[in-house]
């Protein structure tokens, strides 16, 4: 009897002490959002986007410009590398090289990638400190990730849904296309999205490829021409520029981290939507 | 390793649509089949049993080269379809697929509509769309005994089916191929009594226009259905000959003690 009433006790603290651990994830999320509601609030108004010598008109437009070309640029070459690993490989050892790649750009600081897309699409290329030099560079960026949660999405498609797709005499491009890719998509776009979302609020990357600070003609004519962004905005505004109301600053972190949480939920929502539909 | 025993393979008279010589099977290092030659009729149904890991399976995956699919997997020997070899390397992998058609042990509808499943070997294969693509569609079904149930949900989702009328499904997304052999790897292994019944009838019908073989774990179903039928064990043919001969008076003792329950 002892021992049972003991092995309720301990249960019962461990789920509270798990408990607490989950909710404690919670708590820096939560925390930084009423923060930065909270200060920014008052600077919070349509004058942000307004004329205003602070408006975060053109580093709205530069980040979604970025954000959108990056997933341009990323979503081909991670779907297609992952389509690769996932459907056509069979092991060996370019397999295992093209793996150990994928897994080592995961882990190398972003402002190393800053430094290579530096050296790589701003001086080598030519594309000059501009949009499409940033794109590049945050597009290699997210490609791990985007590859990953690719690979992972198409890995739960059934494997009978890929034989009865072969024994029917499809070939094995007929059946990626038709069978494999649209049961996965709902899977890829979500982790596209998720990727890329994490991508529009990097600010290394884009520190010597894209972004400028400029009051004067803060709009991009090309892909050619840097752009105002909001992540960089934000720096220069807390380190070089004097004189910037504190409400400001913050308001421009609360739509920062507006955009990328709203983009996450639009993801969280499509794989809930696309899910529900799927079943096999 | 013994010889598979000469004598106790029959072959059928007439005319012969597949026919194994000396297929060797392996899985890297396991060898799986063992020295397999028998020769299957055309428009007949032909039996494939023996205990589970018996090597009944992946002989039948043999036929259409569905091993292809897996890592490891290795052929050695050779399968004719008409006489000729598919292991050949002028052999047009997708072509034969489309003339050997397969059935799985477990219905896999695509997660499609009930149309498009069957459409789908036609869209691949052929330029019909629209109404000739809908009488191909309508006539597969009819041929799988499947239309009068379905023809008022073409549209619906196939995956919302009955595990009996998916397997029929599949069976018509097959026959909407129109193959020449249809495999089918224990196609009843996941239905109940009532949809298997409705599948063997089925097989009996689809014997007049195609050459059958089915795997099979149910000694009762290869007895109902089939002309031949051959036993394996541990990867080698037994014995091949007449269903009743097989089940009623078998030359193996080995055959003999499994189609009596006796094991497996």
């Amino acid at each position: 009897m002892m021992r049972v009433v003991s092995a309720q006790n301990t249960e019962k603290l461990a789920f509270a002490g798990l408990w607490l651990c989950a909710a404690i994830v919670i708590l820096p999320v939560l925390g930084i959002i009423v923060v930065l509601a909270w200060r920014g609030a008052s600077a919070l108004s349509w004058d942000l986007i307004g004329g205003g010598p602070h408006s975060l008109l053109a580093p709205i437009v530069g980040t979604i410009l970025l954000v959108a070309l990056t997933g341009l640029i990323a979503a081909p070459l991670g779907v297609a590398a992952a389509v690769y690993l996932s459907e056509y490989s069979r092991g060996g050892t370019l397999v295992r090289l093209i793996r150990l790649a994928i897994v080592n750009l995961a882990g190398v600081p972003s402002v190393v990638y800053g430094l290579f897309g530096l050296a790589l699409f701003v001086v080598l290329f030519q594309f000059g400190r501009s949009l499409l030099a940033g794109a590049c560079t945050l597009a290699l960026l997210v490609l791990p990730l985007v590859i990953s949660t690719s690979e992972e999405a198409l890995r739960q498609v059934p494997g009978s849904l890929r034989h009865a797709s072969l024994a029917l005499g499809a070939s094995q491009w007929q059946t990626v296309r038709r069978v494999v890719l649209p049961n996965a998509l709902p899977g890829i776009i979500t982790g596209l999205i998720l990727s890329i979302g994490r991508a529009a609020g990097e600010t290394a990357p884009i520190l010597f490829t894209a972004a400028f600070y400029s009051l004067t003609d803060p709009f991009p004519n090309s892909l050619l021409d840097p752009i105002l962004v909001l992540p960089y905005q934000l720096f220069v505004m807390t380190t070089e520029v004097p004189n910037v109301a504190p409400a400001t600053k913050w308001a421009t972190a609360f739509v920062l981290l507006a955009i990328v949480l709203g983009m996450n939920l639009v993801a969280v929502i499509l794989r809930a939507r696309l899910r529900g539909s799927r079943r096999w | 390793m013994p010889d598979s025993q000469p004598e106790n393979i029959l072959r059928p008279p007439g005319e012969i649509k597949l026919e194994t010589k000396d297929l060797d099977m392996y899985y890297g290092n396991f060898q799986a089949l063992t020295n397999v030659s028998i020769a299957m009729p055309s428009r007949r149904i032909t039996a494939l049993i023996g205990p589970s890991g018996c090597g009944k399976s992946s002989f039948l995956r043999c036929l259409n080269r569905m091993n292809d699919v897996i890592e490891q997997a290795r052929v050695d020997g050779q399968v004719l379809l008409d006489g000729r070899d598919i292991y050949s390397e002028d052999t047009d992998v997708v072509a034969l697929r489309k003339r050997v058609g397969m059935v799985f042990q477990r219905p896999n509808p695509f997660p499609m509509s009930i149309y498009e499943n069957v459409a789908y070997g036609p869209r691949l294969h052929t330029t019909a769309r629209g109404a000739e693509l809908d009488e191909i569609v309508e006539r597969s079904l009819h041929a799988a005994a499947l239309w009068d149930e379905v023809k008022d949900k073409l549209p619906q989702t196939a995956t919302d089916l009955s595990g009996g009328q998916q397997q029929r499904l599949c069976i018509a997304r097959v026959l909407a191929v129109e193959p020449e052999v249809v495999l089918m790897d224990e196609p009843c292994s996941a239905l109940d009594p009532t949809a298997t019944f409705r599948i063997e009838e089925l097989m009996t019908e689809l014997m007049e226009n195609y050459t059958i073989v089915i795997v099979t774990h149910n000694m009762y179903q290869a007895s109902r259905v089939s002309q031949y039928t051959g036993f394996f064990l541990m990867g080698e043919m037994i014995e091949y000959n007449h269903t009743e001969q097989i089940f009623e008076n078998p030359a193996d003792k080995r055959t003999d003690d499994y189609v009596r329950g006796r094991f497996g």
